[in-house]
């Protein structure tokens, strides 16, 4: 075992933990309802952007379809909660159970394909259910579901005006993704994966074990991303197709951890703290005015962070270039 | 359940979905669905010629549409141009424009070390909103329309079969436009230093032909040929910020299911798109259309994993 | 409503400083929440809605001789003539953004009353946290009938609902039938979203109570690209109504493409949308002669009130455009809130809420012809009688229904 490598490891675990404890104590500052709703949605995006970059990131398979699985679980949440009276709490384990049997059976056709062919197959996917779910009558078709106000309640998951318990929920939602990334970092999967993207060639010797392991990736990735849909179901008390499965969605799910470092640990999050509370604050102080100029703002800034830091906002921390992945050659060799 | 019937309408005795379906309506489809697909061919060319050249894919391509239709009908508006004079001029302009774009932005994207792919995405992407910021910005985000002009509203009647002669006239610029383009490609010298520049930059550049600047040219050209395609649909179409979002989507399957590279491709695979949007249309509830787009597309890429006619 | 505590500071420096002033100073700015899409593909909905309550806000805040709640005095004499400050926000069309920016407007802004949305969608997150933070919320334009069914104390709706505005549609058919017009069969055609399932389904509902055949049934999806097929399939259908449920964008194609395809209906009665739009008249009005569209707004009362033309020219001129359904019943959302702000002398939203409760604003002091603005106890203005105009020579004629009339409809349409 490479000794740097396992000392970055164990460097990355406890600032993580030292991070969401800081952050656990943020609400405790910042009581305005609309800055906690801000600190909401940056963690649930750093969460779902962070279980985004396991496939796309780490895996090399990049979808823009992940507002299915999103979707997904956010229906099957509300659909059990609103029909069957089931907990939100077991709506979400069987909206991410079922999101991961559909990531591995789309995945068994979808990874032969390569490059945009691949990037196109996932957006229309995710398109095809949107349409669906649009004129599916039972599920609520274009209406959507509302989720009924009862009493606040754990149980329930339902919180009229406070944001603690949403905020609470996403922060773990997210070191849950953080930590299931940094713990495939060092698996097996995550070697194969790096052996992958760096060596085309490696990849036809692994063959078989790399086509399982990203039906793996898929399936994880596909499972917290639907949790993250449950919780937005929950959160926001009410979905409709466009609002949850659509192809924006997918984009933004995938923002963050372009801007922030795609395949790195810590780029989703740090591109979430960016750009959620930027969109937000962007469109509620400019964004009145009718003119687009907040569109301008995000569509420029966009562009001018692409370009100026392809490799993602976190290599500005990097001490050195290239520090994150061990040689691969070693990797597959271990 | 079937599609259609809502659960509360079991009770009522409600069917809905309705759909009368006639041997005129068929042929008729199919006829309006090829015309249609010739123009998502032409309105595709360009992203195809664009990704054959250098393997990006424009994520702005239905914004670079939505100019070219503003600048069709700022030409009618002002200038009193009829579209269908105006279209060497918008696709003058989108020409010009679609090499800046290459030169201010895709080429930094196209430069960069790490993750190329996900950075061409994501610029072209931020572009996408950005011109859509401006547009609404700028022109507002009202509704236009080209009132009037040589051939809107008009239509051929063929033994009860009607074509209108935008989209007649369009698919004839279409199929003028691909003609043209194989010519360019196969027989210039231009269209010679595209492909050698596609197949091996690094090698073009020992024989000294400047591979920023073939690349310019190609976006260009790109642009130039969404240019007409814009001219054409301001005739029967209306113009807004977010117009070019319906058509996008469609334009990348329609490259992709011809596959990527090829020029033919994109031809072949508007047509397919435009006729099974008919087809699926006739079948299923009208809502549902582009399911059946899509599925054709995910089909073909399942059995032919680079699309019908692909090199790459 | 918290009072932060900036604004207790600012208060007490004020009061130090100015004394009996700052009473009145206090209360002179009411906040009033708009939210609208001001970005995205609907946005031009939002700029115009924006028009609309500034126009409102206008005669609310200063003297104007019309025969209108709060237009005789300057700003709200129940609360010492505070004048209305409207705080716009921009909801995108998402559900999610629209709770948020609800709860931006009630906690930071301190708005004690929100008016939205355009789209359904979003007016049920937004009404949902008016709720919660039990603020008053009207809905100036959504019309979908689920809205006011769900229970909540704090929802409003001055204007009719899609079931109301069908339901004259098929009053106005059974008066022609009985004249001697064969009307028989109908399609029906309409977008995939909230609006456009809701309309489809009552307009279904109602022709099957009254005999009515429906010969197609044609739901498309939103902003596509071509109607061609959709359109061919009306055309084989060829009904006596072709009954459009569609937006400004579907609406002009629509129109476009039956012209093309040589379909020319009998009659066509559209719910309203796109159909009173000025954008879509600009682009195929020539193609429309005759084509009726429900309403809720009739610029023909300027007649009787003159009142309804001179405030349409101060809108014209902000907006460039006449009244119509929307900006109308946006207008009107604000005057309603406001009465009733001025009736609750607080800007407490319970109180506001028991006064929203008890409006009786009589249909003459409005700018519409209703019977009059009062709410049941699900927060909906039964009385609110839509209309029916017919669109000849290049502008609307109210044609029904008979006491509001001013011509006889013309059918079929040219």
């Amino acid at each position: 075992m490479d000794q740097a490598f396992a000392q970055r490891r164990r460097r990355d675990l406890i600032v993580a933990a030292c991070l969401a404890g800081l952050a656990a104590l943020v609400p405790l500052f910042v009581k305005d309802v609309y800055y906690q709703n801000i600190m909401v949605l940056t963690l649930m995006y750093a969460a779902l952007s962070q279980s985004w970059n396991i496939l796309s990131g780490y895996c090399g398979q990049i979808s823009l379809g992940h507002a299915l699985y999103f979707g997904l679980g956010a229906y099957t949440t509300a659909l059990l909660y609103t029909k069957f009276g089931v907990l939100p709490w077991f709506g979400m384990v069987a909206g991410g159970l079922i999101s991961a049997l559909v990531a591995m059976v789309l995945g068994y056709p979808c990874f032969r394909l390569r490059g945009h062919y691949f990037v196109i197959a996932t957006i229309v996917i995710a398109e095809i259910t949107l349409l669906l779910f649009q004129n599916w009558d039972w599920a609520g078709a274009a209406l959507g579901i509302t989720i009924p106000m009862k009493r606040d309640s754990w149980l329930t998951f339902q919180f009229a005006r406070s944001k603690l318990p949403y905020f609470y929920f996403a922060l773990a939602l997210a070191c849950i993704a953080w930590f299931v990334t940094w713990w495939l970092e060092d698996s097996k999967w995550g070697y194969w994966w790096r052996a992958v993207k760096d060596n085309p060639d490696a990849a036809e010797s692994l063959g078989v074990v790399v086509f399982n392991s990203k039906m793996g990736a898929a399936a994880v990735s596909a499972f917290l991303v639907a949790v993250g849909g449950g919780f937005y179901a929950q959160f926001v008390s009410y979905i409709d197709p466009e609002s949850v499965m659509g192809f924006q969605f997918s984009l933004l799910m995938a923002l963050p951890a372009v801007l922030g470092g795609i395949g790195t640990l810590w780029g989703p999050a740090l591109g979430a703290v960016i750009l959620i509370p930027l969109t937000e604050l962007t469109r509620s102080y400019i964004g009145g005015s009718g003119r687009g100029v907040d569109l301008i703002v995000y569509g420029g800034l966009i562009i001018a962070i692409s370009l100026a830091r392809p490799q993602g906002l976190v290599s500005l921390f990097a001490r050195k270039p290239k520090a994150d992945a061990r040689p691969v050659r070693e990797a597959v060799a271990s | 359940m079937g599609p259609g019937v809502r659960q509360d309408d079991i009770e009522t005795g409600l069917e809905h979905g309705a759909k009368p379906v006639t041997a005129e309506t068929i042929i008729q489809s199919l006829a309006s669905g090829l015309l249609m697909g010739l123009l998502y061919g032409l309105i595709a060319v360009g992203l195809a010629l664009i990704f054959g050249l250098m393997d990006v894919v424009n994520f702005a391509h239905g914004e670079f549409l939505m100019i070219a239709m503003y600048v069709t009908f700022f030409l009618f508006a002002y200038f009193a141009l009829d579209p269908l004079l105006a279209a060497p001029l918008v696709a003058a302009a989108l020409f010009i424009f679609g090499a800046v774009v290459y030169l201010l932005i895709v080429r930094f994207a196209v430069r960069a070390k790490a993750n190329t792919g996900m950075v061409q995405i994501f610029s072209t992407f931020g572009l996408a909103v950005l011109m859509r910021g401006l547009a609404q910005y700028f022109f507002t985000p009202d509704y236009r329309s080209v009132t009037h002009s040589w051939l809107g509203g008009k239509t051929i009647s063929v033994g009860g079969i009607y074509l209108p002669e935008p989209q007649l006239v369009g698919a004839l610029i279409a199929i003028a436009a691909f003609a043209g383009l194989y010519f360019f490609i196969n027989r210039t010298d231009f269209g010679r230093a595209l492909e050698a520049t596609r197949e091996d930059a690094g090698a073009v550049a020992l024989v000294g032909i400047d591979k920023n600047k073939v690349f310019a040219l190609g976006w260009g050209l790109g642009a130039a040929l969404v240019g007409l395609a814009g001219a054409v649909m301001a005739i029967f179409f209306y113009v807004f910020p977010d117009v070019g979002a319906s058509f996008a989507t469609i334009a990348y399957v329609t490259v992709a299911l011809g596959g990527f590279g090829s020029v033919f491709g994109a031809f072949a695979g508007g047509i397919i798109v435009g006729l099974v949007e008919a087809v699926t249309t006739l079948i299923l509830p009208a809502s549902l259309k582009t399911v059946g787009i899509y599925a054709v597309y995910l089909l073909v890429v399942f059995i032919r994993p680079r699309g019908l006619f692909g090199s790459i | 409503m918290s009072i932060t505590r900036r604004n207790v500071l600012l208060g007490a420096t004020a009061a130090a400083a100015l004394g009996p002033i700052a009473a009145r100073a206090q209360a002179s700015e009411v906040k009033i929440g708009v939210i609208y899409p001001f970005s995205g593909a609907s946005a031009q909905i939002g700029v115009d809605a924006q028009r609309a309550f500034e126009t409102a806000a206008e005669i609310i805040n200063n003297k104007y001789d019309y025969d209108l709640p709060l237009a005789r005095t300057e700003g709200l004499p129940g609360l010492g003539g505070a004048k209305v400050k409207l705080i716009f926000a921009d909801h995108q069309a998402d559900p999610q953004k629209g709770r948020a920016e609800t709860e931006r407007l009630i906690t930071q802004e301190n708005v004690c009353a929100v008016i939205g949305s355009y789209q359904s969608a979003v007016a049920v997150t937004a009404s949902q946290t008016c709720e919660r933070y039990q603020v008053p919320y009207i809905s100036a334009d959504n019309s979908s009938p689920s809205l006011h069914r769900r229970g909540l104390k704090y929802y409003f709706r001055a204007a009719p609902h899609d079931e109301m505005f069908s339901k004259a549609m098929f009053d106005f058919f059974d008066a022609m039938k009985k004249k001697g017009t064969k009307i028989e069969t109908l399609a029906l055609f309409h977008e995939d979203t909230i609006f456009g399932t809701d309309s489809g389904n009552s307009q279904l509902k109602l022709a099957n109570e009254r005999g009515y055949k429906v010969v197609a049934d044609i739901k498309y999806r939103a902003n596509s690209p071509s109607l061609s097929a959709e359109v061919q399939q009306l055309k084989a259908a060829n009904a006596d109504v072709l009954m459009p449920s569609s937006y400004t964008t579907d609406g002009i194609l629509l129109v476009k493409t039956m012209a093309e395809l040589g379909y020319k209906p009998n009659a066509i009665v559209a719910q309203d949308a796109g159909f009173s739009e000025k954008a879509l008249y600009d682009a195929v009005g020539d193609k429309l002669e005759g084509v009726i569209s429900r309403g809720s707004f009739s610029l023909d009362l300027a007649a009787k009130r003159p009142m309804v033309g001179k405030i349409n020219d101060m809108f014209k001129a902000k907006s460039g455009k006449d009244l119509n359904d929307f900006s109308s019943r946006q207008f009107m959302g604000l005057i309603v809130m406001a009465d009733a702000i001025n009736r609750a002398k607080s800007t407490d939203g319970e109180k506001i809420r028991d006064a929203l409760v008890a409006t009786d604003m009589p249909g003459e002091q409005t700018i519409m012809p209703w019977k009059r603005v009062k709410f049941d106890e699900s927060g909906q203005n039964n009385d609110a009688d839509p209309v029916l105009l017919q669109y000849v020579g290049g502008k609307f004629v109210t044609i029904f229904p008979e006491q509001a009339a001013v011509a006889q409809a013309i059918w079929p349409m040219k």
